[in-house]
């Protein structure tokens, strides 16, 4: 097959060869661990993408005092419906006390749902939320919420749980959000996970 | 690899090389504990075709299971395999099932181990004049892997899985059907088949990328590799970042079903569509994984048979880089309906249709390649000009599928069906029966039959084209995948389809029929059995090639055309 080959072709030094590719090997195992790696990066950079930007319909958080500095764009309404729900295996009953708001953009605003437990057991659960139209999600504020925290309610205890939101007036200069007329609000009660 | 075998590394013998190029190794030794390139690609192959007999029997299953509406054999086969009598969600749990097993054995058991284990453990040492691989030891425990994910998931579906025995969440494993929704171990067996092929996978990448690099024979610059090596490094490269994205998901779908963790589920802050994000960032480029080896066998075949090199060889090379990279920023097309903003969806849509610039790039320089050559309608030939044919139609339906407007309409319809087996069924098996026929005699040394080869051809063209083509009206009229039963408006179509299944399992039957042949007539081929125009080194060689070669290193001069 192959004819006449100068010596100096051949691979003579076969540790020197091993090292090399002993040590390409690694760098590229190194690659795929930090890929490894940044597949699990991706959890907690997923949720803070999800947060700043407010893409699908993550709601927003502000203090009181943000709260307070924002100046109502005077004369400029928005609806706001209310939906709630409870996973498959949660015996509580939970709903909001009014279907829809009629509100100032950038005002405050207090909504309640109400919820039993209708089990025998005290059970605690958490309420997952999210807004529609996604848009809107980034102009959603909410200052007080009972999904901040845990709930646990006794057997058949009835509790009326309240949040307290406003509409970031600066959903009126953002082309793909200032069209929106109504916002529907949902939260989702689901058992927290034991544990 | 500090503990390779000698006899893996043949050329630093040099005093009594010559009388142990061809010293093979006992039976059990050789085959079982291999360490020879050549014959781990062979394993692979064989590997291969057993696993698509399986993956494609249980296509066959589906097929007739959907030629007229209604439950026609499922509650059969529910029962055969070992579900309770009479329990008709069992029956339709096995339909998820079979579909689930029908991805996972063609994607990571069919065309991952023909096109990477087997072609390119076969060819890519060759091609660029290395004895063998960089780590033949690690190249074993990657067949070995690869077939010991197969076992787990073929031992998946004898396990409980929720409504019924084996795993039926699909082969894209989404959360939260994956995990509260499929108790029992059945899934979990499934998640451990991937982590074990996975592994295997990113083991050949790493293999692959370090031969390639550091194992070019004297003159193989990078520019100069045949274009099936650079297929293989943009492969490999896809392999080793995207897989391992892959395994971190599945880990964290295994914890969420075992050990109370909540990457994807809602009440414990977890979100299941982080799941398909990451899913799809390996999802992605796993398509390009199966069709770039198959770009640079018909490039091969191409030019071979065109006697010239390969039109705009740079451009070539480098619109398969294109491909790989872009490929990696375009995952969320496949989940347009998840409650993309328009803008993302924006962004989605023209990133992926830009992917069609690099690869029309390929398909307009393998014509013209052909033009003006001097054409030989051999079999490999026949199947290369198949692939390009069927790989437009599919890449042409994926353009209209990149649309997030379209898609809302065509996600998850038969329409999506027809567009990724046009490109991977169609596509990339028939690259792979094209590098199958072109190196047949290479690899083992006698003759197939051509007047076989073509024939089979010619029953799988019409047999597939009749399966998959009806399927585009299907989806556009609304037929949905992943159901055993339809609207009875649809079965003329499924009805077409059935038969074409059956033409394409009489090209199956063709296509053992001439290993037969091969068998029994054993025509000996010689070295360069192409002639003019096989340029590249394997033709060098004997047919089959020694069992180690190149103990000497081929110097590869600046004037031949590798490519």
């Amino acid at each position: 097959m192959e004819q006449s080959i100068a010596p100096d072709r051949r691979i003579d030094n076969i540790d020197e060869a091993r090292r090399r590719n002993n040590r390409t090997g690694f760098i590229f195992l190194i690659v795929a661990i930090g890929m490894l790696g940044m597949g699990y990066a991706a959890v907690p950079l997923y949720r803070i993408f999800c947060q700043v930007t407010g893409i699908d319909g993550t709601t927003q958080r502000a203090s009181e005092e943000q709260a307070a500095a924002v100046v109502a764009a005077t004369g400029q309404h928005i609806s706001v419906r209310f939906d709630g729900n409870v996973s498959g295996g949660l015996p509580w009953k939970f709903k909001p006390n009014q279907v829809k708001q009629d509100v100032v953009i950038g005002e405050k605003s207090l909504a309640s749902y109400h919820a039993v437990n209708n089990s025998a057991r005290p059970i605690t659960g958490t309420a997952v939320f999210n807004v529609s139209p996604t848009q809107a999600g980034k102009y959603f504020n909410k200052i007080e919420c009972f999904c901040f925290t845990e709930q646990t309610l006794k057997p058949g205890q009835e509790v009326e749980m309240p949040v307290i939101y406003y509409v970031d007036p600066a959903i009126l200069d953002d082309p793909d959000a200032r069209d929106v007329e109504q916002i529907t609000l949902s939260y989702s009660f689901y058992e927290s996970p034991k544990g | 690899m500090a503990t390779t075998a000698p006899e893996s590394f043949p050329v630093h013998e040099d005093a009594h090389h010559d009388a142990h190029a061809d010293h093979k190794p006992a039976f059990f030794q050789r085959w079982f504990m291999s360490t020879n390139h050549k014959d781990i690609g062979t394993l692979y192959l064989i590997f291969s075709i057993f696993a698509a007999i399986i993956g494609g029997g249980i296509s066959g299953i589906m097929r007739f299971e959907l030629q007229e509406p209604g439950i026609q054999y499922l509650t059969w086969w529910a029962e055969f395999l070992g579900n309770p009598a009479g329990d008709f969600d069992s029956a339709l749990h096995l339909w998820n099932v079979l579909i689930t097993a029908h991805g996972l054995i063609m994607v990571f058991f069919v065309v991952m181990p023909a096109m990477i284990g087997g072609f390119a453990n076969w060819f890519v040492p060759i091609m660029i004049g290395a004895p063998d691989m960089a780590f033949p030891r690690m190249n074993n425990i990657s067949f070995w892997l690869t077939f010991m994910g197969f076992c787990s998931l073929m031992m998946s579906a004898f396990m409980p899985g929720g409504t019924g025995m084996g795993a039926g969440t699909g082969w894209t494993v989404y959360a939260p059907l994956s995990t509260t929704g499929s108790p029992g171990p059945a899934v979990d067996f499934g998640i451990f088949a991937l982590h074990l092929a996975g592994a295997g996978s990113i083991m050949g990448a790493i293999n692959f990328i370090t031969t390639i690099f550091n194992m070019r024979a004297p003159g193989m610059t990078l520019h100069k590799m045949p274009l099936f090596v650079w297929s293989v490094l943009v492969t490999a490269f896809l392999l080793l970042l995207a897989l391992p994205v892959l395994a971190a998901a599945i880990t964290m779908l295994l914890t969420d079903r075992n050990f109370q963790t909540t990457f994807f589920t809602p009440e414990g802050g977890g979100d299941p569509v982080l799941y398909q994000h990451l899913f799809w960032f390996f999802g992605h480029p796993e398509v390009y994984i199966m069709i770039l080896p198959g770009f640079g066998i018909i490039s091969q075949i191409i030019s071979t048979f065109s006697r010239k090199p390969v039109f705009g060889y740079l451009g070539m090379a480098y619109a398969m880089v294109a491909i790989g990279v872009v490929g990696f920023i375009v995952w969320a097309h496949h989940m347009y309906t998840v409650g993309l903003s328009v803008n993302e969806k924006m962004y989605f849509t023209a990133a992926t249709m830009v992917i069609a610039v690099p690869t029309g790039v390929k398909i307009f320089s393998w014509i013209a390649t052909m033009w003006g050559g001097s054409l030989r309608f051999t079999s490999p030939m026949i199947w290369a000009l198949g692939f390009i044919f069927l790989f437009t139609v599919g890449g042409v339906t994926g353009v209209v599928l990149a649309n997030g407007s379209i898609d809302d309409n065509l996600h998850d319809s038969y329409y999506v069906v027809a567009h990724f087996h046009y490109v991977l069924s169609l596509g990339a098996v028939t690259a792979m029966f094209a590098g199958w026929y072109y190196w047949f005699p290479k690899m083992f040394g006698v003759w197939h039959s051509e007047f076989l080869s073509k024939l089979q051809f010619a029953i799988f063209f019409v047999g597939v084209n009749l399966v998959f083509f009806p399927m585009h009206f299907l989806g556009m009229n609304g037929m949905s995948r992943r159901y055993p039963d339809y609207n009875p408006a649809f079965e003329l179509w499924n009805w077409v389809a059935t038969r074409g299944y059956e033409i394409m399992a009489i090209s199956i039957a063709v296509f053992f029929a001439n290993i037969i042949y091969a068998i029994v007539v054993r025509k000996k081929a010689e070295g360069n059995y192409w002639g003019e125009g096989a340029t590249t080194l394997e033709w060098t060689l004997s047919s089959p090639p020694p069992f180690h070669q190149f103990e000497t290193l081929p110097v590869i001069d600046d004037k031949a055309g590798a490519h």
